[in-house]
């Protein structure tokens, strides 16, 4: 396995200069570029269908956790009617361990809103919608503003920059709910409707928004568009891991010296990142990591050696790359604990449309909690894995799968300290 | 044709067919709780799984694709689908409960979590025997639970509107109702509130579940969450005897069953005919079961020295035999009936051409602001066009007081001209009344002879709806001279057919001594010497078929057959408000 030079990297979304969430500065660092070559430069863009054929052949795997294609995505829009179309960007990120998009909205959100007008400039959209989840109050303010100075400086509006395109941008607030991230959820949110996850199909992209065409995607991903139509597909697709390349916005939390975002290729290892975030927090040794948000499967520290942040990697050993966003604990962590704090957070977060996830969430919580306060049997291991096959993929989204997949892996990956914690009342009794 | 398998059996289709409806259609069954046939499929209570597939065609020639064995090639989805949502496709494979271990196991799982915060109190819940959820588990549900914490609490006995009654822990959250408030009676008044496990239906914060047609929530409901404030608690489901019957309250003519027990019916629930009503009911026709029940009049009535008495059907008979033969045609006025049945005004016009009057004279009954472009008109008697196909003068109100005002003798079918102040009591004086009514009104109050007549309940008569079709009731319930063991087509009740004797319709208190226009009308014309043998509805209805034109090929028959016949009506009297 090649090692990806990580080491020489230098961040384009997260770039170390001063105020670059003012327009000015931005502008004043080659901002804007791509958007004015793609509306203006006839001979190297010859119409959005180019646009589309660069970001595809990019292969920008879609960072909001699903992993796909994001050029492939806008390809499925069908021709337009004259009709409204829409962009929905997802900015919602209530996946826990996962925070990268509001380092976008905080440091750099016009590498955002540039990538965002082009995507909606190759599908022919007219109106572009951020929803940006509610509890970043301060965020939607700084997006605000950025939107508002890019409208100023006729970066979004009327005839962009000369020419015959016209879009609009609105930034809306979501109101705290998990499930509002999941696309059609959101799609129903933006509606003002109750956030509950459409059937599909039909797809969004056939009837979305107001029974629009529709895409969705994430804010990291749209950010990489920004980068590729500047520096290439062939850069873009260089960077990192061959199946899942580009930047990757890595949120490291848990017991590292130095939990933060950081901006470095994909697949970079796994036990790297740590040392990248500063190492184990009071010299401690590694217990577990949680890769890619609370609902990828947990992975044993001693299942890392030689694992790769890429899905590829990532799926040897049995778990995802989801939002990158990376959950280190170290060896006081009790993982009983861990897994009832998660399945708390999706009983808590289930909308309640479906029977599996809605009567499911709950089930699982309630037995956790009973053996996290010593009172469970061995046997409710084998329930709580019981559940989680009633709950898997068989409900609208794939919320019930999120939340199962922790219980299943974390209790078949630690199984020894569930029982040794199950077993603590027979013994008692004994 | 298309072509489709379901649990190998080989069907054909066209057009668009959801696989659930589908399925059903054929007579078959996949448990089911959120979909509903007349609204939109939300594909949220997870029950209707079905293993679905697709036989592989080869693209050029268009033949399924075989394998080594010579089997044809599946491709199955990857993960079960649910029936309801899922479309009818050529080639498509479908395998259900019946012929799949993993379908079964899944439904089973479904029926497991559903329950687990389903309060299970089916003894004290009016749902019980008619409950979709206590059905499907008793079929298709787990041996017991393995539930073993605590449920969750959630709010109960919420009076949501004036009435409907929510019990939101047995809510499945299968937002049917909420549905129906958005798609059918289109007041949005409900909504699901809260997340997850603790979510239910509701309304906004201060807003009354007030929707005119709220208790079709209460039918669609598939637990006992939603329960009708009226009827809670009143009966058990299998106690009571279900009898199809219209809607009398108004002339739209909404089909509905009736629901008996010991002679009183209980409550009103709407039956099903696309033609008319779809699944739904206006919450006023709700009430109408009162009218069979309530301020009857049981046995004739007579004036002496200005108060009304009780009489007896001789006396009756003689009394309005003298009246007829004292006055001169030409001063007797007969008013028939909107809110009568074609068969009781027949009888009577009947019966008054053989004595040489007048045509009998009518008038609609209309109560304006009524209408709401959905189940309710302005033509709130449910038989006015029936009148007008019989040939009968139709007057307004200014003309009718003036045919009163010639008269001496005025009789009156079944019709409160004084309540719904077509006429005063003062137009009524000096007058001898003669009034069929069922129960008692101002109009009956004012009557000399008042004939107690049976409702709609108690006689199986028909009715011509706003539109011009023509529908029947059956009988529900019994009278003084009706004996319903002897009435094979009186409705059984579970009662009837698994308790003893003792169990079912014991109290002679609840029956009242009236009798059918009709059968009134033999003896009236056999005291005055004239032929007249009408039998029952049934017979009556082939006599106008073959003798009034508007009515011909109508047969009961005929309306069982097709639940109701449209008849040809004039343009003007089919929009009459």
């Amino acid at each position: 396995m090649s090692t990806v030079d990580w080491k020489n990297y230098t961040p384009v979304l997260l770039p170390d200069i001063k105020d670059l969430h003012k327009i000015d500065v931005y502008t004043k660092n080659g901002g804007y570029k791509a958007l004015k070559s793609v509306l203006t430069d006839k001979k190297k863009w010859e119409g959005p269908k180019a646009v589309i054929d660069e970001v595809k052949s990019a292969n920008i795997r879609g960072r909001g956790g699903a992993g796909f294609n994001a050029g492939l995505k806008w390809s499925f829009m069908p021709p337009a009617d004259g009709g409204p179309r829409y962009l929905a960007c997802n900015g919602d990120e209530s996946e826990p361990g996962t925070f990268k998009d509001r380092k976008i909205f905080e440091y750099n959100p016009h590498v955002f809103i540039e990538g965002a007008l082009i995507a909606a400039y190759a599908m022919e959209i007219t109106t572009i919608y951020v929803y940006i989840r509610g509890e970043y109050k301060t965020y939607i303010d700084m997006m605000e503003k950025a939107v508002s100075d890019a409208y100023d400086k006729g970066f979004i509006g009327k005839n962009i920059l000369g020419s015959d395109y016209s879009v609009d941008f609105y930034v809306h607030s979501g109101a705290g709910a998990y499930i509002c991230g999941e696309e059609t959820s959101m799609l129903e949110s933006l509606e003002g409707k109750r956030g509950y996850p459409r059937v599909k199909p039909p797809f969004p992209a056939q009837k979305g928004l107001w029974g629009r065409p529709t895409t969705i995607n994430n804010i990291e991903t749209l950010s990489h568009v920004t980068g590729v139509i500047n520096k290439g597909a062939e850069w873009f697709s260089s960077i990192g891991a061959k199946n899942h390349p580009g930047p990757v916005l890595y949120g490291i939390s848990g017991h590292v010296n130095n939990p933060g975002v950081y901006e470095l290729p994909s697949g970079v290892p796994v036990l790297d990142l740590i040392e990248i975030a500063g190492g184990m927090r009071n010299g401690k040794k590694l217990k577990a990591v949680i890769p890619g948000g609370s609902s990828t499967p947990i992975l044993r520290a001693d299942q890392l050696d030689g694992i790769t942040m890429d899905s590829d990697s990532l799926r040897t050993v049995g778990s995802m790359l989801g939002t990158a966003g990376i959950v280190v604990m170290d060896e006081d962590t009790d993982i009983v604990d861990v897994l009832w704090r998660i399945a708390h957070f999706y009983h808590h977060e289930s909308c309640g449309q479906c029977t599996p996830c809605r009567e499911g969430t709950g089930w699982l919580e309630k037995i956790l909690l009973k053996i996290k306060n010593g009172d469970g049997e061995v046997r409710d291991l084998d329930l709580l894995l019981d559940l989680t096959t009633q709950m898997e993929g068989r409900t609208i989204c794939a919320l019930a799968d999120a939340a199962a997949w922790p219980v299943r892996f974390t209790i078949n990956r630690f199984r020894d300290e569930f029982e040794a914690r199950c077993k603590k009342k027979a013994h008692a009794v004994a | 044709m298309p072509e489709i398998f379901i649990d190998g059996h080989r069907y054909e289709f066209e057009g668009d067919h959801k696989v659930l409806q589908f399925i059903q259609d054929l007579g078959k069954e996949v448990p089911f709780f959120c979909y509903h046939p007349s609204m939109t499929a939300p594909a949220n209570c997870r029950q209707c799984m079905v293993k679905a597939g697709q036989y592989m065609k080869d693209r050029e020639t268009g033949d399924y694709e075989v394998d080594e064995n010579g089997d044809r090639v599946i491709r199955w989805f990857p993960k079960l689908q649910t029936s309801c949502n899922l479309m009818a496709a050529d080639g498509m494979v479908i395998l259900t409960q019946e012929t799949d271990e993993l379908v079964k196991r899944a439904q089973k799982d479904n029926l497991e979590l559903i329950l687990i915060n389903h309060p299970l109190d089916c003894p004290i819940c009016d749902q019980a025997g008619e409950c979709p959820l206590q059905i499907q588990t008793y079929k298709y549900g787990p041996e017991g639970s393995r539930f073993e914490v605590k449920k969750v609490h959630k709010p109960k006995r919420i009076q949501l509107g004036p009435r409907v009654v929510l019990d939101a822990e047995r809510c499945i959250n299968c937002t049917r109702c909420t549905r129906f408030t958005q798609e059918i009676s289109k007041t949005h008044q409900l909504t699901i509130t809260s997340r997850g496990d603790k979510n239910y239906p509701t309304t906004a914060p201060g807003r009354e579940f007030d929707d005119p047609y709220s208790l079709n929530t209460v039918d669609i409901c598939p637990v006992g969450a939603l329960t009708s404030a009226d009827f809670r608690f009143k009966a058990r489901v299998w106690e009571m005897n279900q009898t199809p019957s219209i809607d009398i309250t108004n002339g739209k003519g909404t089909n509905i069953d009736l629901w008996t027990r010991d002679n009183l019916i209980l409550r009103v629930t709407p039956r099903y005919n696309a033609d008319v009503n779809d699944h739904w009911m206006p919450d006023a026709g709700r009430e109408a079961y009162k009218i069979f029940n309530e301020n009857r009049i049981s046995r004739p009535q007579q004036k002496l020295d200005g108060e009304q008495v009780l009489s007896s059907w001789n006396n009756a008979i003689a009394t309005f035999t003298e009246q007829i033969e004292e006055t001169d045609n030409s001063k007797i006025v007969v008013i028939a009936s909107p809110h009568a049945s074609v068969e009781e005004n027949y009888a009577l016009s009947k019966y008054t051409n053989l004595l040489g009057l007048n045509q009998p004279v009518f008038t609609p009954h209309i109560e304006e602001g009524t209408r709401d472009d959905f189940l309710l008109s302005d033509d709130v008697a449910p038989n006015a066009n029936g009148c007008r196909l019989l040939g009968f003068t139709e007057l307004d109100k200014a003309s009718i007081k003036k045919e009163i005002k010639k008269a001496e003798l005025v009789v009156i079918l079944n019709d409160n001209l004084i309540d719904r102040e077509v006429i005063a009591a003062d137009d009524l004086k000096e007058k001898f009344v003669v009034v069929f009514a069922t129960n008692n009104s101002d109009t009956s109050k004012t009557a000399d002879l008042v004939i107690p007549i049976t409702t709609a309940a108690e006689h199986a008569a028909s009715y011509v709806n706003v539109d011009g079709r023509i529908q029947r009731t059956y009988r529900a319930k019994e009278t003084k001279y009706t004996d319903r063991r002897l009435d094979l087509e009186m409705s059984e009740g579970r009662l009837d057919r698994y308790g003893t004797n003792f169990d079912n319709w014991v109290t002679e208190d609840n029956k009242v001594d009236c009798l059918p226009v009709w059968a009134f009308i033999n003896s009236l014309a056999e005291s005055s010497g004239l032929e007249l043998n009408f039998s029952d509805g049934r017979e009556i209805m082939d006599e106008i078929a073959s003798t009034v034109d508007s009515f011909s090929g109508v047969s009961y028959a005929a309306m069982d057959e097709q639940s109701g016949i449209q008849l040809s009506i004039k343009k003007e009297t089919s929009t009459s408000k």
